[in-house]
């Protein structure tokens, strides 16, 4: 077992009460002959009118916390922990005490669905049973109790008499939130609010949330996928996986900027929070444990697994800003540091500053796009970068190292640049086989027939064809996506843990642009390098990067995420340059 | 909810029809007639008619006639409520009927509530512990006792309880000659009698019921209200019988209604093997003698039975199973309200 993981540091100041402290809450469902751990040493705090946001996805063991927090986990199945509902011990009492508690004090939102209520029974009887049991209300008490928590909820009280089957699907939510209510519990807990409603439902549900939450000052814990939903509902947010909690920490800064890969996966599959970028899961599924896991849970999915994932599970540390993360590397480790870099040319007598005290970040598995006018520097950056030219001040660390004379370039797991133009890039006296093996040949790495290996499998990667003819063939007869492609491919055979795209598709045809990019984003899925893409198309840069960089006369002038840059920009220059590049000739005015 | 049954009412009308056809036909195409057979029960064709005598009778009775000609006539006289004159008892069918009814009326209900007591006592009993011991006991009974004919259990409840113990009375729904000082002495007598034709029938059909409860029941508990029901921290009683098995009744209902027709028969049977008076033993005594109208009788009565309880199981089910009310009643509540159609009566499982 692995020691408790204290998450919340209780704040220093008592004014505030706390509801609920769970610790060391473990959950293990049996089955016919084995048993799985649902949930694992989850420990976490919520103060008075504090709400908390648990994401994951399905299969996370996000019900089973509720389940367990309401002592609904029955035997068979085991629950370790304690769940303290202020001082009382949910999972230690017995049976009877535990019905006195539930709705009572703690109350459950259920997830929507046609069966959450019983059929055969009509809306008031359901909403009105628990003030019956715990506040042993009747006759005209428990009618007038009935209509102020139908009003509560906004439905007419004429509901009452309706059956389940009788109410659209955001009625149900509503009936289910007057239910939960119906108590007036302390705590309240909310699984999928907003799942499976429509747009206009969904946000009057969330709005009647926050807003009964105001009136009635109950603790919420939600539990969610809907991550735009969280955003403006939960204070903090608790991010599980594996029935482990992978990060936590306050909501605004976890999104923007989340420390675990998992997280960040997340993040990238959410429509809300990419409304513009293609969606891309992370790959693989998450497995059922069946025993206490001894390796990191999300390792086998992570792009920056180091043995030692495999070997010992990682404690949930504490970062900075009441955040935590469990992850050997920390975090979300950075690939590439670039510090103060500038670079100038000699025109004449005249000194161009192409960059001036450029500060870059890249991490590890993220595809940041590079956005920026012509003659902002992107290119000189690039070039930097990736150590191909020298900058006058400052330096470029990849990996731990610094980068120089172009040093990540000659090696595996290192720095590959592909650039704009496909015909200048490869040389048209080589062969399609020889274009590729250059690198290897020239490093060498590995033997003949490895080699021949590799080249098949990066001209695969890159759909092209790899039969001995095509092998052959010379550069010069290909078509520009053709060459593009075995400009990528040869990058590829490199097995780059660093990608720069210079521009790639900018003299590509649409069609030819929308299948490299595709298959780009792809091999970047299957492979997990991370990807810096570097491009005018601001419309480009949005569908395929989470994080954009803005370069502007060759200094940083805005960073964040894409949705971020490219709707709520704060820079004056960033936001005339997503006006003409996202709106084209519906230029407004915006002062 | 009116409208809607009114709608059925042609249905049921056909069925009738077809069971009055069938009424009349099935007696007529048993071998030998009223006047061969009339001579004495156990089959002793004696020559009580002689052939002038039966053909006398067959003229009279208008039984020489065409049967489609029969048939009119017999439709005719139903239609004025009359069941015609038994040829054997020389008394009007009704008359007959309308005393021999309530005993097996009696039989019927009792042994219905009583096995629909049961099946859900038990049943639910099972569901709360499936995979103990003691469900699987039960369970290992029901099938048992489910499998075992009606007759069979009865004449082994006659030959141990009543011939062997002399606990129960051998014949009779009560006892004769008998002064009774109060309505409560009478009442007892008569259980007494009906108490083990009574609990043979409940036997017999208490099985089907109990497995059908406690399958429905398992479904039901895995159902999210159920766990719904369990968060709000209701009673166990409440749990179990409102959420439960209100939603188990739906299919129990139907099942009911349906075992009718068995049930019905079933009373034939344990009637002559208690030789209890009701309409069963008429009808098995009738059989033999060939009395046309009383069969007819018999069987148009027990028919109808059958299909009032029917009846009776369908507008209860509409009461019952909100999703089925609503249909009927959405003219009434306005656009507000989408019925979702769910086949409600698919809940027999």
């Amino acid at each position: 077992m692995t020691q408790p993981d204290i998450l919340f540091a209780q704040p220093e100041k008592k004014t505030q009460k706390t509801i609920l402290a769970a610790n060391n809450l473990s959950v293990c469902y049996y089955g016919e002959n084995r048993g799985i751990h649902a949930l694992h040493n989850v420990s976490f705090q919520l103060q008075e009118k504090e709400t908390l946001g648990i994401i994951g996805e399905s299969g996370s063991g996000k019900t089973t916390l509720a389940l367990a927090l309401l002592g609904l986990i029955e035997k068979p199945h085991a629950v370790l922990g304690q769940a303290l509902l202020g001082e009382e011990d949910m999972l230690a009492l017995q049976e009877e005490e535990k019905k006195k508690l539930r709705w009572d004090r703690i109350a459950l939102v259920f997830q929507n669905s046609q069966e959450v209520l019983n059929p055969v029974l009509s809306i008031g009887e359901q909403v009105e049973e628990p003030l019956r049991r715990h506040r042993d209300l009747g006759g005209k008490e428990l009618d007038e109790e009935l209509q102020k928590l139908f009003s509560l909820v906004g439905l007419d009280y004429f509901w009452q008499e309706a059956y389940p089957h009788q109410l659209s699907g955001g009625m149900r939510q509503r009936v289910l939130l007057a239910m939960a209510l119906s108590c007036q519990p302390e705590l309240l807990i909310v699984d999928e609010p907003s799942t499976s409603l429509d747009a206009i439902a969904r946000k009057e549900i969330l709005d009647m949330l926050k807003a009964l939450q105001k009136e009635l000052g109950f603790s919420m814990i939600v539990i969610s996928h809907d991550l735009a939903a969280m955003e403006n509902l939960v204070d903090r947010l608790m991010v599980l996986y594996g029935g482990e909690v992978l990060e936590s920490g306050p909501t605004i800064p976890l999104i923007e900027n989340p420390l675990h890969p998992y997280t960040r996966g997340l993040i990238n599959s959410s429509i809300e929070v990419h409304p513009y970028k293609d969606l891309w899961g992370i790959p693989g599924e998450a497995s059922e444990t069946t025993e206490i896991p001894t390796a990191c849970a999300f390792a086998g999915r992570c792009t920056q697994e180091i043995v030692l994932c495999r070997q010992s599970k990682p404690a949930l540390t504490e970062t900075t800003g009441e955040r935590a993360v469990r992850c050997h590397r920390g975090g979300i480790i950075s690939l590439l540091q670039a510090g103060a870099v500038s670079k100038s040319y000699k025109v004449g007598k005249r000194n161009i500053h192409a960059l001036q005290q450029t500060d870059l970040k890249l991490y590890h598995g993220e595809t940041a796009a590079l956005v920026g006018t012509s003659g902002s520097g992107k290119s000189t950056l690039a070039m930097i970068l990736a150590g191909l030219i020298e900058p006058d001040q400052g330096e470029v660390i990849f990996n731990g190292h610094p980068v120089y004379d172009s040093k990540e370039a000659r090696q595996e797991n290192g720095i590959q640049l592909v650039m704009q133009d496909p015909f200048s890039s490869l040389s048209h006296r080589l062969s399609v086989a020889e274009a590729v093996d250059e690198p290897l040949l020239i490093n060498k790495l590995g033997s003949t027939e490895a080699r021949q290996e590799r080249i098949k499998e990066a001209l695969q990667a890159v759909s092209l064809p790899f039969d001995q003819s095509f092998l052959q063939r010379f550069c010069h007869s290909l078509s520009g996506g053709q060459r593009q492609r075995l400009a990528i491919a040869r990058a590829l055979v490199m097995r780059p843990a660093l990608f720069i795209a210079d521009e790639i598709t900018s003299m590509l045809d649409v069609s030819t642009q929308a299948n490299i990019m595709r298959m780009l984003k792809g091999l970047q899925y299957s492979r997990g390098f991370t990807m810096l893409y570097i491009t005018h198309d601001l419309h480009l840069a949005r569908k395929v990067a989470e994080r954009i960089i803005v370069l502007h006369h060759g200094q940083i002038v805005e960073e964040g995420s894409a949705r971020k840059v490219t709707e709520q920009s704060c820079c004056c220059h960033t936001h005339g340059l997503m006006e003409a590049g996202l709106h084209g000739e519906h230029v407004h005015n915006a002062g | 909810m009116i409208s809607e049954t009114l709608k059925r009412i042609p249905e049921y009308l056909l069925a009738i029809l077809i069971i009055i056809t069938l009424n009349f036909a099935l007696p007529r195409m048993m071998p030998g007639d009223p006047f061969l057979q009339i001579s004495g029960a156990g089959g002793e064709v004696g020559d009580a008619y002689t052939a002038e005598q039966r053909e006398y009778f067959m003229a009279y009775y208008g039984l020489d006639r065409p049967a489609g000609e029969q048939f009119i006539t017999y439709l005719g006289e139903l239609s004025r409520g009359d069941l015609g004159f038994s040829y054997y008892y020389k008394e009007s069918v009704s008359n007959m009927i309308l005393r021999r009814l309530p005993w097996t009326l009696l039989l019927v209900s009792a042994a219905t509530a009583i096995s629909l007591g049961a099946g859900m006592a038990l049943g639910s009993f099972a569901a709360w512990r499936r995979g103990r011991r003691s469900e699987r006991l039960t369970y290992l009974m029901m099938v048992v006792f489910g499998e075992i004919p009606a007759f069979l259990v009865g004449l082994f409840l006659l030959v141990l309880l009543a011939a062997g113990l002399g606990l129960f009375p051998l014949a009779g729904a009560m006892s004769h000659y008998t002064q009774f000082d109060s309505y409560g002495a009478q009442l007892a007598d008569i259980m007494h009698h009906a108490a083990l034709p009574v609990l043979t029938l409940s036997l017999a059909r208490t099985g089907s019921l109990f497995l059908l409860v406690r399958n429905s029941l398992g479904t039901i508990l895995t159902r999210d209200y159920m766990r719904t029901a369990r968060a709000k921290g209701l009673t166990e009683r409440r749990i179990r019988w409102r959420h439960a098995m209100r939603n188990a009744l739906l299919p129990l209902i139907t099942r009911t209604a349906m075992q009718m027709g068995a049930m019905v028969g079933g009373a034939v049977l344990v009637e002559n093997v208690f030789n209890y008076p009701g309409l069963g033993q008429l009808m098995y005594d009738a059989v033999f003698v060939r009395d046309y109208p009383l069969l007819q009788g018999i069987f148009l009565v027990l028919a109808i039975t059958v299909l009032a309880a029917n009846l009776l199981a369908d507008l209860l089910y509409k009461r019952l199973d909100p999703r089925i009310a609503a249909e009927v009643k959405k003219q009434s509540t306005g656009p507000g309200i989408k019925p979702v159609g769910t086949g409600g009566r698919n809940e027999d499982l």
